[in-house]
């Protein structure tokens, strides 16, 4: 903790192997004003596996960390000590380009990942914000679909393999190394997105694709976020095999234009993505672009050839939140977004930008100030259309006083029991996860 | 415990009597399970009370599809009450805006894909038996099909489930669009056997139906062509719909039953589908054809119209049933390696048939790595069946050496459940079972399933697995 004696600091870092002990670099892995007391590089599995046997048998508790991009998701630690720092577990460890298939440490950032296949045509379909920065492993146990989720799905889609150090500093494995495999229980399914409760993810295989042989992103200007809502959901039920659909607002298009999205200004925006064969992807594209006429957008499609920038530099928005701000992530059946929009318009006095996904049911809403309150009568409105608001950035006395995660769901009882099961003295990442796991 | 059953959900829907009980003595595979009961609930309540009622008594319970699974998970290993989905087989919603659909276990696969398809939209898994096999029992085993090579299997298509566990609590988990906060327990269940509950009513994806298909069929001259074929197909980047492959006794036994006009003598036969949008169809298509035409096939067809691309696949669908012709019993397998390792592999195995004198018919999902080697023979042969099980284990060893896996769709249930350690260690499947207890007092809930033998489970199934890790060692992998 920040406020923690000397001495038992220093006690604390005594314990361990590669231990970071300078005091200005534990505030790099500060987590709502909390910074631990010791920082441990892990470079080999073995580190992983002795840092977790001795945090569990002193009672101290573990965070493992990636690329920190995703640090302030989840409620605040209850306790923290010890940082366990997996960015220097970063290298491929086998990739056989015809299997389609590549098992990596980790701490390998998405982007040193897609770099590796790039140079063989091919690629893992996961949009994520910063993927310069974020890893895999950190990728995984946030585990959630990004803004193209309805067409590429999530991290567990296309995970096939896995390895992971329990809070007792056991190794295990789940899954494999082929791309169709049900021998025994998924236990790659139940890491994903289990955001370090349960142990370390510390290597991961993953399926993967071709680089398509066309990859198009188009954007048309609206005269609101409305109609560019409207114009994306019409787009999307027009052409079913678009790669992407996303409405923006002004602020939003502002923002990704400032992070180099050259096809945005300072208007709202309809961005269609679509991908394949040149012919198909146009075909898919033409459809789309249609429908967008129809529901209003006529100003001329705008092009660009930096996909891969303009489409990241979108993605990227979604951590760019004023520190200021509240930012709040709302999954939901596609066909519900319109009417969550005014839902949220209405209880919201003021949105400061809003990024939605049109064929995949997200929306991401930034606002200067929310209560908690606010939040729960917003929540209670919401369920009849199937929502589920996340806060995703906001102070850390909003984050407890509102539960970022919401109310329980029904699979709660079964959550405790699973990590009963798996790390039964709350070692890691206590208190950050849903119902006070 | 019967009496308990029959007050519970009537005397139509429980069924003891030893002869009506043997239908429920077999799946698909060679093994046998004798269960004391089947029950058939129409609705969750009645599953709750069913299993509430085993529990009292102490009955091993086993959920039940349509039976036509292939790693003996169906079956009675204990004993105890069996619950057959059956007449569970309601499709309560198509929500064609969201593209998902609400039914019930019991629903038949095809059935689901006949109504999605009246809404414009498809149901993307297909096992080879979906015009009998349900939901529920996809679920359970997280089935495949030929069409996952590009959609992924089940559990890429199921959102949400409501689950009866093994103390008889009824919940729902996961979201329709996979944004319930916390762990994935809809990725634990599906594919977990029917070892942690019964599922009751699952919320699952339909994808958009392509607005154009083409099915290409190529006939080769050897195994090899055809294997190199395939690798050529899978490295051009193009991700066909479908990527099949059948062999000289599959063509022996399949074209006098369905007339597929496949020529006798050929050594493989190819099915490559490709679909979406028209232009991307006819542009991979041609691509498709001209890397078959590379390998120097005999002939390639071609077809894009449902009924000439239905005849086209009849072989491959039916080929199972058709094997009936040759030999009375099959043991199907379902070894799954890396891509590159296939041809290689293939070899080994006609290598392996060969030397333990048994014919075997080869029809699989080539662009996935998933093996189907069926070894035939006529279970009335004394050793016969140990010979079978013998080549079995050893191919599956072949597959595990080869970076693979024991099953890619089928399952391990009782069939390959000592297998088990030869890709996993004894912490990776403490770990696996440490998840099945989180699911509660699940021991007597489809026993005998997946782990290795336990304590009271070795009457069932067989011990040929023993003298297979006798020697290839019980760790040779891990």
């Amino acid at each position: 903790m920040a406020d923690a004696e000397p001495a038992e600091v220093a006690a604390v870092q005594s314990l361990f192997d590669n231990v970071d002990t300078d005091g200005a670099h534990l505030q790099r892995y500060e987590i709502d004003g909390q910074v631990p007391r010791a920082a441990i590089s892990a470079n080999t599995i073995d580190d992983i596996e002795r840092a977790h046997s001795v945090a569990t048998s002193r009672d101290l508790a573990v965070i493992p960390i990636g690329g920190r991009t995703m640090l302030g998701l989840g409620m605040p630690p209850r306790r923290y000590d010890v940082a366990l720092d997996m960015s220097g577990m970063d290298q491929v460890v086998d990739y056989e380009p015809d299997d389609f298939t590549i098992s990596a440490q980790a701490g390998m950032t998405l982007a040193s990942l897609q770099q590796v296949l790039a140079a063989n045509g091919q690629f893992l379909p996961l949009d994520h914000p910063r993927f310069e920065q974020a890893t895999l492993g950190g990728i995984c146990a946030v585990g959630r679909g990004g803004l193209r989720r309805n067409s590429l799905g999530g991290p567990r889609d296309w995970l096939i393999g896995m390895r992971m150090v329990k809070a007792d500093g056991t190794t295990i494995k789940g899954g494999g190394k082929v791309v169709k495999n049900v021998s025994g229980y998924d236990l790659p399914k139940l890491f994903a997105g289990s955001l370090g409760t349960l142990g370390a993810i510390a290597e991961v295989t993953f399926k993967l694709r071709p680089q398509p042989a066309s990859d198009q992103v188009v954007a048309l200007s609206a005269d609101s976020f409305e109609q560019a809502l409207a114009a994306s959901r019409a787009a999307a039920r027009a052409a079913p095999f678009l790669d992407g659909c996303l409405a923006l607002s002004a602020q939003a298009a502002e923002r990704a234009a400032s992070h180099g999205a050259e096809i945005l200004d300072d208007r709202p925006a309809l961005v269609l993505r679509a991908s394949g064969l040149e012919s198909a992807a146009d075909e898919v594209l033409a459809s789309a672009l249609d429908a967008a006429g129809l529901a209003g957008l006529h100003d001329p499609p705008r092009r660009t050839t930096a996909i891969v920038e303009s489409w990241q530099a979108i993605v990227d928005c979604e951590l760019d939140t004023p520190a200021d701000h509240v930012r709040l992530r709302l999954g939901l059946p596609p066909g519900n977004l319109e009417r969550a929009r005014s839902l949220i318009d209405e209880h919201l006095p003021e949105v400061s930008s809003w990024v939605a996904a049109g064929d995949s049911g997200l929306l991401f809403v930034t606002t200067p100030s929310v209560d908690a309150v606010t939040i729960s009568s917003l929540r209670n409105a919401l369920g009849p259309l199937q929502g589920r608001l996340t806060i995703e950035s906001a102070s850390v006395e909003l984050k407890r006083a509102a539960d970022v995660w919401g109310p329980a769901g029904p699979g709660a009882r079964l959550m405790h029991r699973v990590k009963e099961q798996f790390d039964p003295n709350g070692t890691l990442n206590p208190g950050r996860y849903v119902d006070g796991i | 415990m019967v009496r308990e059953l029959i007050d519970a959900i009537g005397e139509q829907a429980v069924v003891w009597h030893d002869e009506d009980l043997i239908v429920y003595e077999y799946d698909g595979t060679i093994d046998r399970g004798n269960p004391d009961v089947i029950a058939l609930p129409a609705t969750t309540e009645d599953v709750v009370n069913l299993i509430k009622i085993a529990n009292k008594y102490e009955a091993p319970v086993t959920p039940r599809g349509a039976g036509t699974g292939l790693s003996g998970g169906a079956l009675a290993a204990k004993g105890g009450v069996i619950i057959g989905m059956n007449r569970m087989r309601a499709i309560f919603d198509i929500d064609v805006e969201n593209k998902t659909a609400l039914v019930q276990p019991g629903v038949v696969n095809l059935d689901l894909g006949a109504e999605a398809e009246r809404h414009g939209l498809a149901y993307a898994p297909d096992p080879s038996s979906q015009r009998a096999c349900t939901i529920g029992g996809n679920v359970a085993e997280n089935a495949g099909g030929p069409h996952t090579l590009a959609w992924g299997t089940t559990t890429n298509h199921v959102l949400a489930l409501e689950l009866v566990t093994a103390d008889g609590e009824v919940q729902w988990i996961g979201h329709e669009t996979r944004d319930e906060p916390g762990y994935d327990l809809v990725g634990c269940v599906v594919g977990s056997e029917g070892t942690v509950g019964i599922v009751t009513q699952a919320l699952v994806r339909l994808v958009p139906r392509p607005t154009a298909v083409r099915t290409l069929l190529a006939v080769y001259d050897s195994v090899r062509q055809a294997s190199n074929a395939v690798s050529a197909v899978v490295a051009s980047g193009i991700v066909p719909a479908a990527l099949e492959m059948i062999d000289k006794m599959t063509i022996a036994a399949v074209e006098p039953v369905l007339n597929t006009g496949f020529p006798l003598d050929a050594e493989a036969v190819l099915l490559v589908e490709v679909d979406g949008p028209d232009s991307q169809v006819e542009a991979e298509g041609a691509r498709v054809e001209g890397i078959l035409n590379r390998f120097e096939p005999r002939e390639v067809r071609s077809a894009t119209d449902p009924e000439d691309r239905e005849t086209l696949w009849a072989g491959r669908k039916g080929a199972i049933g058709a094997l009936g012709q040759i030999m009375p019993n099959y043991y199907l397998l379902d070894g799954v390696v890396p891509r590159t390792k296939l041809p290689d592999v293939l070899d080994s195995v006609y290598e392996i048939a060969e030397r333990y004198r048994l014919p075997v018919a080869n029809m699989f999902h080539a662009g996935d790595g998933n093996l189907h080697p069926c070894l035939l023979f006529d279970e009335r042969e004394p050793g016969a069946t140990e010979r079978v099980l013998d080549a079995g284990g050893e191919i599956m060893r072949l597959c595990v050496d080869a970076g693979g896996a024991i099953t890619g769709e089928h399952g391990v249930g009782l069939e390959k459940r000592d297998y088990l350690p030869w890709i996993f260690s004894e912490e990776d499947m403490d770990a696996m079972k440490s998840l099945r207890a989180a699911f509660g007092p699940t021991e007597n809930f489809n026993p005998c399933k997946i782990f290795p033998k336990g304590h009271g489970c070795g009457e069932a199934g067989h011990q040929h697995a023993q003298h297979q890790i006798a020697k290839f060692g019980p760790k040779a992998f891990v």
